[in-house]
């Protein structure tokens, strides 16, 4: 069962990756504090992406024709996972990165990519992912924004919200209903890409928890795009989009959101000198489990690599992924706790509030623990 | 040859080392025909040089072996008899007839590598395990009507199942981790790791086989507590997941070397051979 889950090497030229990214991000982040690193792919910084696309490093799997790096999904394995551990402020690219590009060059045509790999891969192009609606979340086929043929191609009507770093992208490939009505399900969806500086877009950031504003609603009042701004078939979204989802979820970043912070409190422990036994033990658990989950993540990516779509095994991983990053704060809140007296580094404190304060994100993002159970039960057969 | 392996035990056990077969030897009845059969089919020389009458595999090699006496519960000493003919032969002693425990090498290891030995024992027979007591879960929950349906259309007790099935993988990618090694012995720090994932497993999967199962699983007659009893036992026979928690942390604590968590991990693996 699940027989991909199995114990992968990342190949040698991959790992070559390893040195030169570190020494890159030993220098970019070294001013910046924990709790902004603890940020991790949701902190948004537009320079150190065009400075991470000088160096080659967005886009890495991409065709070089249009500006990537022809290297594998492995060799992207490390890059990622070294920028999670920096805690590097990817969020500008981030998306495009993963999810937009690879997309563009699977289902759009040569023109699209040839007009905005490029862009992307020298940290120009920034895009977000038009899915959730205000009333359709974990139930996505029922989006209501429409997209309607006019005689020069596409009039755009509707709203889109927690769309992540809308107010900062350029732009959008949004799920939208080209036909039928929203009782036809995932029939008569497409995905179209839309400039954001076009006319009749409104954006307005909202703020989370811990004051930052990363998500957006954005509406759409007869938004006029052209023919073009159609990617894949019509009437083909629902397809397209889920044939994201394997490169959505199981990658490093499903388990190392909180490996900051982690990070910051061994770091503590170490200063501090004469550990606890439970302080010991919780480390000893959490490094283990992070070690097991990070081998289970990098055999998804094997699974991809060779051309496979392991969407049951990325929900999988990503459902023990999360549950590790949520139960890092949880579970170190509680250790610093356990010596009340003790003087915290303001580092640390800020850091843990931040983590603890959207570590309920991990398990909503990208789909929420209860949908991706429900994946992994079909996966068993059960529904 | 894993699948090969796997295919040729694996058959052995399915056909020698039935519920029937296991509940009887569990009652005091005689073990000498299942033994007999373990010991003909040769592979309790896997491990041994080829230059002494063995197999000569690695420990990597026999993991589907190992997987499989959890897989069929086998209530006889045959993985730990493996491994500690292993141990003799590449001591130059004499291996002993019959079936024998890691205590048999006591002169030849420390007590801390024969438990570091028997932690990937225990992981590896969880990773077997639990696959069983997942694998018949999603049977009887298919099968069990209650409300006009079966039980698997709840989605309660789908997603019980779906955590169960990401226990039970992580189990295995566990117990391939502490057995991916070119010797007959596993890298204690592996060790270590993987008993505190597979540990979890354990009790994870075992209580949910018995939360799917309701009543019948409970009782004597119905094979489930025959995995799930196992499943208790292992995880704590070669240390808890809490003991091997802190031996990772200790380990963590005397590498300062390695940096941050994520130096830690890929100093870990780096060891494992595959």
């Amino acid at each position: 069962m699940f027989d991909s889950l199995t114990l992968t090497r990342i190949p040698a030229e991959a790992e070559a990756l390893r040195a030169p990214v570190r020494a890159f991000l030993a220098d970019a982040v070294k001013d910046m504090p924990a709790d902004r690193r603890a940020r991790s792919w949701s902190g948004f910084d537009a320079q150190f992406s065009r400075d991470l696309g000088a160096q080659g490093w967005i886009g890495l799997t991409l065709p070089t024709e249009y500006g990537g790096g022809g290297k594998s999904l492995f060799a992207r394995f490390v890059l990622v996972e070294e920028l999670l551990r920096a805690g590097a402020p990817v969020a500008a690219h981030w998306i495009a990165d993963r999810q937009s590009a690879p997309h563009i060059l699977k289902f759009g045509t040569a023109e699209q990519a040839a007009f905005y790999l490029p862009r992307i891969c020298r940290g120009e192009a920034f895009f977000c992912i038009g899915m959730s609606e205000p009333g359709s979340g974990s139930d996505l086929a029922s989006v209501r924004t429409r997209a309607k043929r006019t005689p020069t191609g596409w009039q755009l009507d509707g709203q889109k919200i927690w769309t992540t770093n809308a107010h900062r992208s350029q732009y959008m490939i949004a799920l939208v209903r080209t036909s039928g009505e929203t009782g036809d399900r995932q029939k008569g969806l497409s995905q179209v890409i839309v400039d954001l500086s076009l006319p009749g877009i409104t954006i307005r950031p909202i703020t989370d928890v811990a004051g930052d504003s990363h998500f957006c609603e954005v509406f759409f009042d007869g938004v006029q795009l052209a023919a073009d701004a159609l990617i894949g078939a019509e009437g083909d979204g629902w397809n397209q989009v889920t044939s994201e989802l394997a490169f959505e979820r199981s990658g490093p970043e499903r388990i190392y959101s909180s490996v900051v912070l982690l990070d910051e409190w061994l770091a503590y422990l170490r200063a501090k000198g004469n550990p606890s036994d439970a302080s010991l033990v919780l480390a000893g658990r959490v490094l283990s489990t992070m070690t097991v989950l990070r081998s289970l993540s990098v055999s998804v990516n094997g699974a991809l690599a060779a051309g496979e779509s392991p969407v049951v095994e990325a929900a999988l991983v990503k459902d023990m992924g999360t549950s590790l990053e949520q139960f890092i704060p949880a579970a170190i809140a509680d250790a610093l706790g356990d010596d009340p007296e003790a003087a915290l580094p303001e580092a640390l404190a800020r850091t843990l509030r931040y983590v603890s304060q959207v570590a309920p994100s991990f398990s909503l993002r990208g789909g929420t623990r209860e949908v991706l159970r429900g994946m992994i039960a079909r996966g068993l057969g059960l529904r | 040859m894993h699948n090969e392996l796997e295919a040729a035990f694996g058959q052995l056990l399915a056909d020698n080392c039935t519920p029937d077969v296991v509940r009887a030897i569990e009652r005091g009845g005689s073990p000498d025909a299942l033994w007999s059969t373990l010991i003909e089919s040769g592979f309790a020389d896997a491990l041994v040089p080829e230059a002494q009458g063995g197999a000569g595999l690695r420990l990597a090699d026999v993991l589907p072996l190992v997987q499989a006496c959890g897989f069929h519960a086998v209530p006889l000493p045959f993985a730990q008899t493996m491994a500690a003919r292993a141990v003799l032969a590449h001591a130059g002693s004499a291996r002993p007839s019959g079936p024998i425990t890691l205590d048999a090498t006591a002169a030849h290891m420390s007590a801390e590598e024969r438990l570091a030995l028997n932690a990937a024992l225990c992981a590896a027979q969880i990773a077997g395990g639990t696959a069983r007591v997942l694998e018949m879960s999603l049977e009887y929950s298919t099968q069990r009507v209650q409300f006009g349906k079966p039980v698997s259309s709840f989605q309660a007790v789908q997603h019980q199942l779906s955590v169960m099935a990401e226990q039970s993988c992580a189990a295995r990618m566990a117990a391939q981790l502490c057995f991916a090694s070119e010797s007959h012995l596993p890298d204690a720090r592996l060790a270590a790791m993987a008993m505190v994932v597979a540990g979890e497993a354990a009790e994870v999967v075992a209580s949910g086989g018995h939360a799917i199962h309701g009543a019948i699983g409970i009782s004597a007659e119905f094979d489930l507590q025959l995995y799930t009893r196992r499943l208790r036992e292992w995880r704590v026979e070669a240390g808890s997941p809490t003991y091997w928690s802190r031996r990772a942390g200790c380990a963590w604590w005397d590498a300062p070397q390695s940096g941050d968590a994520v130096g830690f991990a890929l100093d870990s693996l780096a060891v494992a051979r595959f």
